[in-house]
């Protein structure tokens, strides 16, 4: 029993990476724009699609496929700002963001998942894990992929912490977050920051997709489970604290993958939608919510 | 005749003609899109009433046209209920759930709403898609019937289910048009939309009329869902799917949110240009809807309904007016 | 330094200034008084680029300014001091004045400025990892004060200094922007408290709906009772 328990706290600790790098990275972008970004697991499968064109189709080492993958979404996500958002803002002015630009990544996440589906079909497609064989504990298996996956996962979310703890520019995306009136100011310019910030948090995605991708397969709507659930893990953390978002995305992971010895896997998605509606039944601003909607 | 009653009639006698275009010309396949063209009209006109008229955002509404959807077809195959009593009961049962759905609304704005809404959608579908004994599993239902009473004519049937579709989908949105053009209902919805705050201040109960619009259009909502399942008659999961809940805020964008009228107009021509399309390919058809909402939300906020501005000049004078009689 | 001519703004079709004109010359301390609503606020934002002006053309040092984006508008050299919460309230004093020499590119070409604040305001020394919010809200003020400092500026534009503070604190800000004024920086300063201002500043421009009602040197205005009446609503005497 309590290996099991060992064992499914391993797969916990490996989802609750991808969750966390998926969910820090859409909780960046609501901090600092204000946007829910319903396309980011669009971001998440492009990810996915990157390193199978790199390892498969073109037959290059995993390291190289995963970080051009990641680069490949980064490059991405810095265009959505200028060429979508920008245009809307100006066009609304002064008044709140609103609903329409929920309708925006909403249309933008159709946009994409279907451009996927028309241009590689929808097939589940197989990518080999980047490292092979695993570690043998005496309870249970684990594959080197998955060490790898809580690996990276790990230097990448300490390294985007240290880097807006310390870089200028990580320094400028915190100070926009906060009081953007006061980053002008002092001179940061607010659509540079605001595409650098959504270029980075897709690019962690498309991290998160890549490193995942021996395990879920590719497909078009990968991404769009986990959409749901990190919404759900962004207000139960706090939208726009991005702390609390790392630390709900563990807590769900690890809940989910242990709500397998006690209810049907079918239902395993529910959980983290139940929670979700749960706290907000009780604080209507999520549980450290720091940003009002 | 004044330029407002001749527009009026104008407009009357093309929508009388576009409706009676489908029987006149009586071709099964057109016949078949003008259905469905028609049950997408009903279900975008009910979004519109709650997202864009009231501007409670609902990201999950297709899983009240599930609801509806199910409901009509289990009374009809386990109780064996005519449609018309499966189609009263679908919207009587999803103005229920919206009224509930409503309530923990209440509290919750903008973004907020708008995921909750999803996550009841998908809740929905989870259930849909799990609960087998109820729904059948993930490979649905569909030996429930039809409408009641059709001739066994393939094409009669045809045309008189679109007589009866036609005719509902119209009765909601004229009832959807009364209550926001001809009543209170209307101003109070869109101060509510405009500035919750501003408008409880005024005196308007923003809780009753939150909770009316989410029983409304949560009840339309399955109204439509019923129409589908006893004219399709299939119904699965994929029904209440976040897809179709996307789908039904394109067609609403495109159409022109807050009008009601267009939105479903929207979801004809949307509905109908896409499936004609459907000879080029399924997915290019969803890439457009995709499209058209990120191009029209940026640069065509209004829709097609936003074609003509006579309307705003006439709202505003007729809000104020509402809102400044003494209550 | 600054000249102002004929400005024209707002907040979407509403229009809030008609026509404004004012300048500052270098080292000058100006002040701007009025009734609420007048617009006072709305002008210190134009001139800073939160706003753009409908009209008018708005120059420093000869550049023109009118259209440029705030972080644009100060690296011509003027600094922005708002009404309330200027800083970055969940950053620590030292992070906030860090970000005051965003500008000047990487943080060691910071650093050496950033020494030099701290020599002038040696109580953030022993702030300096002092959340800025737990700061007093005169010591926020001077905190903001501070930040613009990192980058020399010519010109500090400052939103109601005293707004919300007890008269302790008011006298500390206003000593502080006296002390800067000696140093060659010229201040324009929005004002409730039309005491303080019209001891501190050299002129004064009165501003009502939105219009240049009045300008003057501040001793002219203290002296007259007719004009202390009418837009300040004192006694005389």
């Amino acid at each position: 029993m309590v290996e099991e328990i060992l064992e499914f706290l391993i797969l916990g600790l490996v989802l609750g990476g991808i969750y966390a790098l998926f969910a820090v990275g859409l909780t960046l972008i609501f901090g600092v724009l204000d946007i829910v970004n319903v396309a980011h697991g669009e971001f998440f499968a492009i990810g996915g699609y990157a390193l199978y064109v790199a390892m498969v189709l073109l037959g290059l080492p995993p390291a190289v496929g995963l970080v051009l993958a990641t680069t490949v979404v980064f490059a991405l996500g810095t265009v959505v700002y200028p060429l979508l958002i920008a245009p809307l803002q100006k066009r609304l002015g002064r008044r709140a963001p609103g609903p329409l630009f929920l309708v925006l990544t909403l249309g933008l996440s159709a946009l994409i998942q279907n451009s996927l589906l028309a241009a590689a079909g929808g097939e589940y497609l197989k990518v080999p894990p980047a490292v092979k064989g695993g570690l043998d504990l005496s309870f249970t298996y684990v594959s080197n992929q998955r060490i790898l996956i809580v690996v990276v996962a790990s230097l990448s979310l300490a390294a985007l912490f240290l880097f807006l703890r310390f870089h200028r520019q990580g320094m400028a995306i915190r100070a926009v977050a906060q009081n953007p009136a006061a980053a002008q100011s002092v001179g940061i310019p607010l659509s540079r920051i605001f595409t650098l910030t959504i270029g980075l948090a897709c690019a962690l995605a498309g991290l998160a997709g890549g490193l995942i991708a021996p395990l879920f397969s590719v497909y078009p709507a990968v991404g769009f489970t986990l959409t749901i659930k990190a919404f759900a893990i962004t207000i139960l953390g706090g939208m726009g604290n991005l702390l609390g978002a790392l630390v709900a995305s563990l807590i769900i992971a690890t809940v989910e993958a242990l709500s397998v010895l006690v209810i049907p896997s079918e239902w395993q998605n529910a959980i983290a939608f139940g929670t979700m509606i749960l706290v907000l039944l009780v604080r209507p601003n999520g549980l450290f919510g720091k940003k009002q909607p | 005749m004044s330029g407002l009653r001749m527009r009026t009639l104008a407009i009357a006698v093309l929508a009388a003609a576009g409706l009676a275009a489908p029987l006149v010309w009586s071709h099964p396949f057109v016949l078949h899109i003008a259905i469905q063209a028609l049950i997408w009209a009903l279900f975008a006109a009910s979004w519109d009433l709650l997202s864009g008229y009231t501007g409670q955002v609902s990201f999950g509404h297709a899983g009240f046209f599930s609801i509806g959807a199910y409901t009509a077809a289990i009374l009809s195959k386990v109780a064996g209920l005519s449609s018309w009593l499966g189609m009263t009961a679908a919207l009587l049962l999803c103005a229920l759930v919206g009224l509930c759905v409503g309530f923990p609304a209440l509290r919750l704005r903008g973004h907020y709403l708008a995921l909750v809404t999803l996550g009841f959608g998908e809740i929905v579908q989870l259930i849909a898609t799990n609960w087998e004994a109820l729904t059948g599993g993930p490979f649905g239902m569909h030996d429930f019937g039809t409408f009641s009473g059709l001739p066994s004519d393939a094409l009669a049937q045809r045309q008189d289910a679109y007589l009866i579709v036609a005719a509902i989908a119209l009765a909601g949105l004229a009832i959807m048009l009364w209550l926001t053009r001809r009543t209170n209902a209307g101003p109070a919805f869109r101060a509510i939309r405009e500035d919750q705050i501003l408008a409880g201040s005024l005196g308007i109960d923003t809780t009753y009329y939150k909770l009316l619009a989410f029983t409304l259009s949560a009840g339309f909502a399955g109204l439509a869902g019923a129409l589908y399942a006893y004219y399709i008659q299939l119904v699965s999961p994929s029904v209440g799917s976040a897809a179709q809940s996307a789908l039904v805020i394109g067609m609403a964008v495109f159409g022109g949110i807050g009008t009601i009228w267009g939105p479903f107009l929207g979801a004809i021509l949307l509905f109908s240009i896409t499936e004609g399309l459907r000879f080029i390919g399924v997915v290019y058809n969803l890439i457009a809807v995709g499209a058209v909402m990120v191009v029209f939300v940026i640069f065509v906020p209004r829709g097609l309904a936003g074609i003509r501005l006579y309307r705003s000049g006439r709202q505003q004078r007729a809000d104020r007016q509402a809102v400044d009689a003494p209550s | 330094m600054l000249a102002v001519e004929g400005v024209s703004a707002g907040y979407g079709r509403l229009e809030i200034l008609h026509k404004v004109s004012l300048d500052v010359g270098p080292g000058e301390i100006v002040g701007i008084i009025g009734p609420n609503g007048a617009g006072k606020s709305t002008l210190l934002k134009t001139i800073f680029g939160y706003l753009p002006p409908f009209e008018g053309s708005i120059r420093f040092a000869g550049d023109a300014l009118a259209g440029l984006s705030p972080d644009r508008v100060m690296r011509q050299g003027i600094g922005y001091v708002a009404q309330a919460g200027g800083v970055f309230a969940d950053m620590s004093v030292h992070e906030n004045l860090v970000l005051g020499g965003y500008s000047l590119g990487s943080r060691r070409a910071a650093a050496a400025a950033i020494e030099r604040v701290y020599a002038q305001f040696p109580l953030f020394r022993s702030r300096a990892h002092q959340r800025a919010g737990s700061l007093s809200g005169g010591e926020q003020r001077a905190l903001a004060v501070a930040r613009t400092l990192v980058v020399e500026p010519r010109l500090i534009i400052l939103d109601e200094p005293s707004a919300a503070l007890a008269p302790r604190f008011i006298d500390e800000i206003y000593a502080t922007l006296a002390a800067l004024n000696r140093s060659g920086i010229a201040l324009l300063i929005v004002e409730q408290n039309v005491r303080r201002i019209l001891d501190a500043a050299h002129r004064v421009v009165v501003l009502d709906m939105g219009r240049n009602a009045f300008a003057g040197a501040s001793a002219e205005l203290r002296q007259s009772d007719r004009i202390r009446r009418l837009y300040l609503g004192e006694d005389a005497g």
